[in-house]
Protein backbone atom coordinates (compact mmCIF):
# COMPACT_ATOMS: atom_id res chain seq x y z
CA UNK A 1 0.00 0.00 0.00
CA UNK A 2 1.27 3.44 -0.95
CA UNK A 3 0.95 5.87 1.97
CA UNK A 4 0.99 9.63 1.35
CA UNK A 5 0.73 12.50 3.79
CA UNK A 6 -1.42 15.42 2.63
CA UNK A 7 -2.46 18.76 4.14
CA UNK A 8 -5.95 20.24 4.00
CA UNK A 9 -6.79 21.29 0.44
CA UNK A 10 -4.00 19.26 -1.13
CA UNK A 11 -4.65 16.64 -3.77
CA UNK A 12 -3.38 13.39 -5.06
CA UNK A 13 -3.75 12.25 -8.63
CA UNK A 14 -4.34 8.68 -9.74
CA UNK A 15 -3.55 7.95 -13.35
CA UNK A 16 -4.36 10.69 -15.84
CA UNK A 17 -7.91 11.46 -14.91
CA UNK A 18 -8.60 10.88 -11.21
CA UNK A 19 -7.92 13.41 -8.46
CA UNK A 20 -8.69 13.15 -4.78
CA UNK A 21 -8.84 16.36 -2.70
CA UNK A 22 -8.67 16.49 1.10
CA UNK A 23 -11.55 18.87 1.81
CA UNK A 24 -12.05 18.76 5.54
CA UNK A 25 -10.61 17.20 8.68
CA UNK A 26 -12.86 17.12 11.73
CA UNK A 27 -12.45 14.86 14.74
CA UNK A 28 -11.90 11.36 13.48
CA UNK A 29 -13.37 12.10 10.04
CA UNK A 30 -11.96 13.36 6.79
CA UNK A 31 -14.01 14.59 3.86
CA UNK A 32 -12.66 13.70 0.41
CA UNK A 33 -13.58 15.16 -2.95
CA UNK A 34 -13.08 12.75 -5.81
CA UNK A 35 -13.06 13.68 -9.47
CA UNK A 36 -13.08 10.80 -11.90
CA UNK A 37 -14.54 9.89 -15.29
CA UNK A 38 -18.15 8.74 -15.20
CA UNK A 39 -17.30 5.16 -16.00
CA UNK A 40 -15.19 4.81 -12.86
CA UNK A 41 -17.47 3.61 -10.10
CA UNK A 42 -16.79 4.97 -6.64
CA UNK A 43 -18.51 3.53 -3.59
CA UNK A 44 -18.21 3.61 0.14
CA UNK A 45 -16.64 0.24 0.78
CA UNK A 46 -19.31 -1.01 3.19
CA UNK A 47 -22.14 -0.34 0.72
CA UNK A 48 -20.26 -1.97 -2.12
CA UNK A 49 -19.54 -4.99 0.08
CA UNK A 50 -23.18 -5.29 1.13
CA UNK A 51 -24.38 -5.41 -2.48
CA UNK A 52 -21.60 -7.74 -3.53
CA UNK A 53 -22.52 -10.08 -0.69
CA UNK A 54 -26.24 -10.02 -1.58
CA UNK A 55 -25.33 -10.77 -5.21
CA UNK A 56 -23.08 -13.62 -4.19
CA UNK A 57 -25.59 -15.32 -1.92
CA UNK A 58 -28.43 -14.87 -4.44
CA UNK A 59 -26.45 -17.17 -6.74
CA UNK A 60 -26.63 -19.95 -4.17
CA UNK A 61 -30.41 -20.15 -3.96
CA UNK A 62 -31.66 -23.67 -4.56
CA UNK A 63 -34.66 -24.53 -6.70
CA UNK A 64 -36.50 -26.10 -3.74
CA UNK A 65 -36.23 -22.96 -1.60
CA UNK A 66 -37.18 -20.75 -4.53
CA UNK A 67 -40.28 -22.78 -5.36
CA UNK A 68 -41.30 -22.80 -1.71
CA UNK A 69 -40.82 -19.02 -1.55
CA UNK A 70 -42.96 -18.56 -4.68
CA UNK A 71 -45.70 -20.75 -3.17
CA UNK A 72 -45.60 -18.79 0.08
CA UNK A 73 -46.06 -15.51 -1.79
CA UNK A 74 -48.86 -16.96 -3.92
CA UNK A 75 -50.71 -18.21 -0.84
CA UNK A 76 -50.37 -14.83 0.87
CA UNK A 77 -51.68 -13.09 -2.24
CA UNK A 78 -54.70 -15.35 -2.63
CA UNK A 79 -55.26 -16.95 0.79
CA UNK A 80 -55.83 -13.96 3.05
CA UNK A 81 -59.50 -13.68 2.28
CA UNK A 82 -60.41 -17.35 2.62
CA UNK A 83 -61.94 -17.52 -0.83
CA UNK A 84 -61.42 -21.21 -1.53
CA UNK A 85 -64.67 -23.00 -2.21
CA UNK B 1 -30.72 -19.14 -27.33
CA UNK B 2 -31.08 -16.42 -29.93
CA UNK B 3 -28.79 -13.43 -29.79
CA UNK B 4 -31.64 -10.98 -29.37
CA UNK B 5 -32.44 -12.33 -25.94
CA UNK B 6 -28.95 -11.71 -24.61
CA UNK B 7 -28.55 -8.76 -22.28
CA UNK B 8 -25.16 -7.09 -22.14
CA UNK B 9 -23.83 -5.68 -18.87
CA UNK B 10 -20.82 -3.48 -19.72
CA UNK B 11 -19.79 -3.35 -16.05
CA UNK B 12 -21.16 -6.72 -14.95
CA UNK B 13 -22.93 -7.26 -11.66
CA UNK B 14 -21.16 -5.87 -8.57
CA UNK B 15 -18.48 -8.36 -7.62
CA UNK B 16 -18.78 -10.10 -11.01
CA UNK B 17 -17.10 -7.73 -13.49
CA UNK B 18 -16.06 -10.50 -15.88
CA UNK B 19 -19.53 -11.89 -16.54
CA UNK B 20 -21.13 -9.46 -18.96
CA UNK B 21 -23.81 -11.47 -20.82
CA UNK B 22 -27.07 -12.61 -19.29
CA UNK B 23 -30.47 -13.97 -20.18
CA UNK B 24 -33.69 -13.72 -18.17
CA UNK B 25 -35.41 -17.05 -17.57
CA UNK B 26 -38.85 -17.52 -16.07
CA UNK B 27 -38.78 -19.42 -12.81
CA UNK B 28 -42.14 -21.14 -13.27
CA UNK B 29 -45.80 -20.32 -13.64
CA UNK B 30 -47.24 -18.04 -10.91
CA UNK B 31 -43.80 -17.26 -9.58
CA UNK B 32 -42.72 -13.63 -9.17
CA UNK B 33 -39.11 -14.71 -9.55
CA UNK B 34 -36.83 -14.78 -12.55
CA UNK B 35 -33.42 -16.30 -13.04
CA UNK B 36 -30.84 -13.80 -14.24
CA UNK B 37 -28.60 -16.34 -15.85
CA UNK B 38 -24.99 -15.70 -16.88
CA UNK B 39 -24.09 -17.01 -20.32
CA UNK B 40 -20.35 -16.69 -19.79
CA UNK B 41 -20.42 -18.67 -16.56
CA UNK B 42 -23.45 -21.00 -16.52
CA UNK B 43 -23.39 -21.93 -12.81
CA UNK B 44 -23.88 -18.22 -12.11
CA UNK B 45 -27.57 -17.32 -11.85
CA UNK B 46 -29.05 -14.58 -9.70
CA UNK B 47 -32.67 -14.55 -8.60
CA UNK B 48 -34.40 -11.27 -9.40
CA UNK B 49 -37.91 -9.92 -9.07
CA UNK B 50 -39.98 -6.83 -9.78
CA UNK B 51 -39.66 -4.64 -6.65
CA UNK B 52 -42.99 -2.93 -7.26
CA UNK B 53 -44.79 -6.17 -6.42
CA UNK B 54 -43.53 -5.86 -2.87
CA UNK B 55 -42.86 -2.16 -2.43
CA UNK B 56 -45.19 -0.16 -4.68
CA UNK B 57 -43.61 3.18 -3.72
CA UNK B 58 -40.09 2.05 -4.60
CA UNK B 59 -38.43 4.52 -6.88
CA UNK B 60 -34.98 5.00 -8.34
CA UNK B 61 -33.64 8.18 -9.86
CA UNK B 62 -32.50 6.84 -13.22
CA UNK B 63 -31.54 10.13 -14.85
CA UNK B 64 -27.76 9.79 -14.43
CA UNK B 65 -27.92 6.11 -15.34
CA UNK B 66 -29.72 6.85 -18.59
CA UNK B 67 -27.04 9.34 -19.44
CA UNK B 68 -24.11 7.15 -18.48
CA UNK B 69 -25.46 4.20 -20.43
CA UNK B 70 -26.20 6.47 -23.44
CA UNK B 71 -29.80 5.29 -23.36
CA UNK B 72 -31.14 8.84 -23.74
CA UNK B 73 -29.14 9.67 -26.85
CA UNK B 74 -30.34 6.54 -28.54
CA UNK B 75 -33.97 7.20 -27.67
CA UNK B 76 -34.14 3.97 -25.75
CA UNK B 77 -34.98 5.36 -22.32
CA UNK B 78 -38.60 4.23 -22.40
CA UNK B 79 -37.78 0.58 -22.18
CA UNK B 80 -36.00 0.44 -18.86
CA UNK B 81 -37.28 -2.17 -16.43
CA UNK B 82 -36.39 -2.27 -12.77
CA UNK B 83 -35.42 -5.46 -10.93
CA UNK B 84 -33.94 -6.27 -7.54
CA UNK B 85 -31.76 -9.16 -6.41
CA UNK B 86 -33.49 -11.69 -4.15
CA UNK B 87 -32.03 -13.69 -1.30
CA UNK B 88 -33.42 -16.73 0.47
CA UNK B 89 -31.64 -18.17 3.50
CA UNK B 90 -31.11 -21.90 2.98
CA UNK B 91 -34.16 -23.83 4.19
CA UNK B 92 -35.95 -20.68 5.34
CA UNK B 93 -37.91 -19.37 2.33
CA UNK B 94 -40.20 -17.37 4.62
CA UNK B 95 -37.19 -15.15 5.37
CA UNK B 96 -36.70 -14.14 1.73
CA UNK B 97 -35.47 -10.61 1.14
CA UNK B 98 -34.71 -8.27 -1.73
CA UNK B 99 -31.82 -5.85 -2.03
CA UNK B 100 -33.35 -2.44 -2.67
CA UNK B 101 -29.98 -0.64 -2.46
CA UNK B 102 -28.54 -2.26 -5.60
CA UNK B 103 -31.28 -2.50 -8.22
CA UNK B 104 -30.65 -3.81 -11.73
CA UNK B 105 -31.89 -1.62 -14.57
CA UNK B 106 -32.52 -3.51 -17.77
CA UNK B 107 -33.14 -1.74 -21.04
CA UNK B 108 -35.13 -4.25 -23.04
CA UNK B 109 -34.77 -2.43 -26.30
CA UNK B 110 -31.02 -1.76 -26.08
CA UNK B 111 -30.54 -5.26 -24.58
CA UNK B 112 -28.29 -3.71 -21.95
CA UNK B 113 -28.33 -3.67 -18.17
CA UNK B 114 -26.53 -2.09 -15.26
CA UNK B 115 -26.58 -2.63 -11.51
CA UNK B 116 -26.63 0.68 -9.69
CA UNK B 117 -25.81 1.63 -6.11
CA UNK B 118 -28.18 3.92 -4.20
CA UNK B 119 -25.78 5.18 -1.52
CA UNK B 120 -27.93 7.85 0.08
CA UNK B 121 -31.19 5.93 0.04
CA UNK B 122 -33.16 4.82 3.08
CA UNK B 123 -33.86 1.47 1.46
CA UNK B 124 -32.73 -1.80 2.97
CA UNK B 125 -30.42 -4.30 1.32
CA UNK B 126 -32.52 -6.97 3.04
CA UNK B 127 -36.09 -5.85 2.56
CA UNK B 128 -38.43 -8.68 3.67
CA UNK B 129 -40.72 -9.88 0.87
CA UNK B 130 -43.15 -11.57 3.21
CA UNK B 131 -44.85 -9.14 5.57
CA UNK B 132 -44.65 -10.41 9.12
CA UNK B 133 -47.37 -9.41 11.57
Amino acid sequence: MLILTRKLGERITIGDDITVTLLEIKGGQVKLGIEAPRHVSIHREEIYERIRHENLSSCGIGEADLSEAASLLASVASGDHGTES
Amino acid sequence: MSNEQVIQMPYGMLGFPEQKRYVILEHRENSPFLWYQSIDDPPLAFVITNPLLFKPDYSVDVESVLEEMSWIQEGKEDHVELYVVVNIPKGAPEKMTANLVGPVLINMRARQAVQVVLPESSYSHRHPLLERD
